[in-house]
């Protein structure tokens, strides 16, 4: 087939320009594509796309290409692009010009539609005339978009143009900032463009938008109560896994942009957490008659959670003291805004506690070393975790020219 | 569904041609601009080329169109439920705006739903009556080039009034807040936090060319991974959000180049000393000595 720039799936364009993102240090060898024409198509596609965002170079194992933004650079999300890119048949730009313009002149029957696209459409040009039922599936499809509605008139389907949403100028604001700070923001990103933005960001993770149709999907199931079939890939299996869950809650890193969903897992009869970038399928379930039950699992459990990760399901007690001195208000500040479900108490002049009950304190490592420097106390129901820290601390001094 | 060529870049492309067709104003150097303009990398090959040979039906061979309106564009019930849905969110109270228009359309997705479980909790208060009314007119301010009086407190509780020409609004998913970033009298970028802005109010409009948005200057930092505990997809993910070019080194070792502004430095390092020995700083040395100072610190803390 000849090569198009527009895709019809999104699952397959999904993985590649994560991997150009996220790693942006493979060859061409190292996808897992089926032939390397598969992957110089894609690659062509994200360059065309992602003109000025991704590069290339050169080893001796052959060419890596990347992606690399500066998100504070940009007010919007270049990623969004891709959604922008699905392919459609001759037929379908042709008949949605033809309606939307045919039901602006007023409601319309679909052989009225046929009759206008016949005379007034196509008379100028040497082309084939629609069929009625190509007319009733586009109209059909529009209807569920909420483009058109339909009412009933004898034996007839009259269509007209739906209302257009009056929506105050202050959206525009608001949609501009939404688009790139809410979950689903790719929505927004459809709405007319405005050139230039009132807004910047920082600790902007792009990535996640990648993900937005499994979020929608995921979205969809939790609104309707009901269970859904993830299938994963497990990067460490290396293979597709089906779990079936029902959706309790979803989890974002505002400091990585990974995105989870919590799931009451039926099989393993627990909360479980899943990556979406690591989602490859979604299949809906039936609503749940027992959401409500899972439902009262999900506040007990989220007080134990440092980030996403349950550990064995048992609750560790950690404690940490740091010093701060009478000109670091910040470590306070730092340790009260970053505590979690921690609390954060004072023990004497210069000295300061952080306390949690937590499934999972190894997952709390990386957040205790940025205390680096200042650490005077650090205790832990596991023993394993302060030898971790320990242990790191030491191969840290080491790695950076101190002595042993 | 939201992968819809009703949303593409194709149908937005053509959707122009024919507005200016429509418009009588149609040339083939108008077809070539907008599509240059709207199209997507290689659109210049297809969109033309299928108006042109008949496959598109749409524009005659002297760049008429039987299409009689300016095309309309109906906004979908899932844009329309996406709206709804930020009405939920306590950040819209900053745009006072209401559900008309939207009544009859549910919500996507419940916010309260989706736990943002490393944000800080000292965010901005979104629900404060005078802390919108200031964040309206700093908008406002930034949209219509006037210059503005703003009285805050710096963090050490000094009183400050300036007068500044404000150029974006900054806000952090991380922190919740809101900065503005302006200009200052002296001619001196500034960041001041909305949450200490106690009152503002507009002066007289500005020219903006003669006060251009600063051009960003980027430090370097070289790092070295090692590839334990999943550090490499952790550092890989963790600093998407920075230009960075990464390369393999071996099988276990690799070395990620970033590009950060200064005055983000403490907060860079911070990110990677949470990485503990699997991320080294390796130039330049300034940068390494800063952690190395740390980690002396911590030794000499009387540590148990």
């Amino acid at each position: 087939m000849a090569y198009s720039e527009l895709i019809k799936n999104f699952e397959k364009i999904r993985s590649y320009m994560r991997e150009f993102y996220v790693y942006g240090f493979k060859s061409r060898d190292e996808f897992n594509s089926a032939s390397a024409r598969v992957y110089d198509n894609e690659y062509r596609r994200v360059k065309g796309w992602l003109e000025g965002y991704i590069d290339s170079y050169y080893d001796e194992t052959g060419k890596k290409v990347f992606i690399s933004i500066d998100s504070r650079t940009l007010s919007h999300n270049p990623l969004y692009i891709a959604f922008r890119t699905k392919s459609f048949t001759d037929w379908d730009i042709v008949l949605h010009f033809f309606l939307l313009d045919i039901l602006s002149d007023g409601p319309a029957t679909i052989q009225e539609c046929q009759e206008r696209i016949a005379r007034d459409y196509l008379a100028p040009f040497d082309a084939e005339f629609p069929d009625e039922g190509t007319i009733r599936n586009k109209l059909k499809e529009y209807e569920k978009m909420g483009i058109v509605r339909s009412v009933k008139k004898g034996r007839n389907l009259i269509y007209s143009l739906s209302e257009s949403a009056r929506l105050l100028p202050a959206w525009r604001d608001a949609i501009d900032f939404f688009s790139e700070t809410a979950p689903l923001g790719v929505i927004g990103s459809y709405f007319p463009q405005k050139r230039g933005s009132a807004f910047e960001f920082k600790h902007q993770y792009f990535l996640g938008a990648l993900d937005s149709e499994v979020l929608l999907s995921l979205c969809q199931c939790m609104e309707e109560q009901r269970g859904t079939e993830l299938t994963i890939f497990s990067r460490k299996k290396k293979q597709e896994l089906k779990h079936p869950v029902f959706p309790l809650r979803f989890y974002f890193s505002a400091q990585t942009g990974r995105q989870y969903v919590l799931g009451y897992h039926y099989a393993f009869r627990k909360p479980m957490f899943f990556r979406l970038d690591g989602i490859r399928r979604i299949k809906v379930l039936n609503a749940d008659p027992q959401a409500e039950e899972y439902e009262r699992i999900w506040p007990d459990f989220d007080r134990h959670l440092w980030g996403v990760s349950c550990g064995e399901n048992t609750v560790r007690h950690i404690e940490m003291q740091v010093h701060a001195g009478p000109d670091e208000w910040f470590i306070v500040e730092r340790l009260r805004r970053e505590k979690r479900h921690g609390s954060v108490e004072q023990v004497d002049g210069e000295t300061w506690k952080f306390s949690a009950d937590v499934f999972d304190p190894a997952e709390m490592l990386p957040w205790l070393r940025t205390f680096i420097g200042r650490i005077v106390k650090l205790e832990c129901s596991d023993e394993n975790v302060v030898k971790r820290f320990h242990d790191d601390l030491e191969r840290m001094r080491l790695m950076y020219g101190g002595e042993r | 569904m939201l992968f819809s060529e009703y949303y593409g870049g194709y149908f937005a492309c053509v959707a122009e041609i024919l507005s200016e067709a429509v418009a009588g104003t149609l040339t083939k150097e108008k077809i070539s601009e907008i599509v240059g303009k709207m199209g997507l990398g290689e659109s210049m090959l297809t969109i033309p080329a299928n108006l042109r040979n008949g496959n598109w039906p749409l524009i005659t061979e002297d760049y008429t169109t039987p299409v009689r309106h300016h095309p309309p564009h109906p906004v979908t019930l899932l844009q329309r439920r996406w709206l709804k849905t930020l009405l939920l969110d306590p950040r819209i109270n900053l745009f006072g705006l209401t559900d008309a228009g939207l009544e009859d359309v549910a919500p996507l997705f419940d916010p309260a739903k989706i736990i943002w479980y490393d944000r800080y909790c000292n965010g901005d208060s979104f629900e404060d009556e005078g802390y919108i009314q200031r964040f309206r007119l700093l908008l406002d301010a930034v949209k219509t080039h006037r210059k503005v009086q703003v009285v805050f407190d710096s963090h050490r509780g000094k009183h400050n009034s300036w007068t500044v020409i404000p150029y974006h609004l900054e806000y952090s998913s991380t922190d919740d807040k809101f900065r503005l970033l302006c200009h200052s009298e002296k001619w001196r970028n500034r960041t001041l936090n909305l949450s200490r802005i106690t009152y503002c109010r507009l002066l007289g409009t500005f020219d903006p060319d003669d006060y251009p948005v600063p051009e960003l200057t980027n430090e370097t930092v070289m790092l070295e991974i090692t590839n334990e505990r999943n550090a490499l997809e952790r550092a890989m993910l963790q600093f998407s959000y920075l230009a960075k070019r990464t390369e393999r080194i071996d099988q276990k070792t690799f070395r990620m180049t970033l590009h950060y502004r200064q005055e983000d430095e403490t907060e860079l390092l911070i990110k990677i000393i949470s990485f503990g020995p699997l991320v080294k700083v390796v130039e330049p040395d300034s940068f390494a000595s800063l952690i190395r100072e740390r980690i002396e610190h911590q030794f000499q803390c009387d540590f148990s």
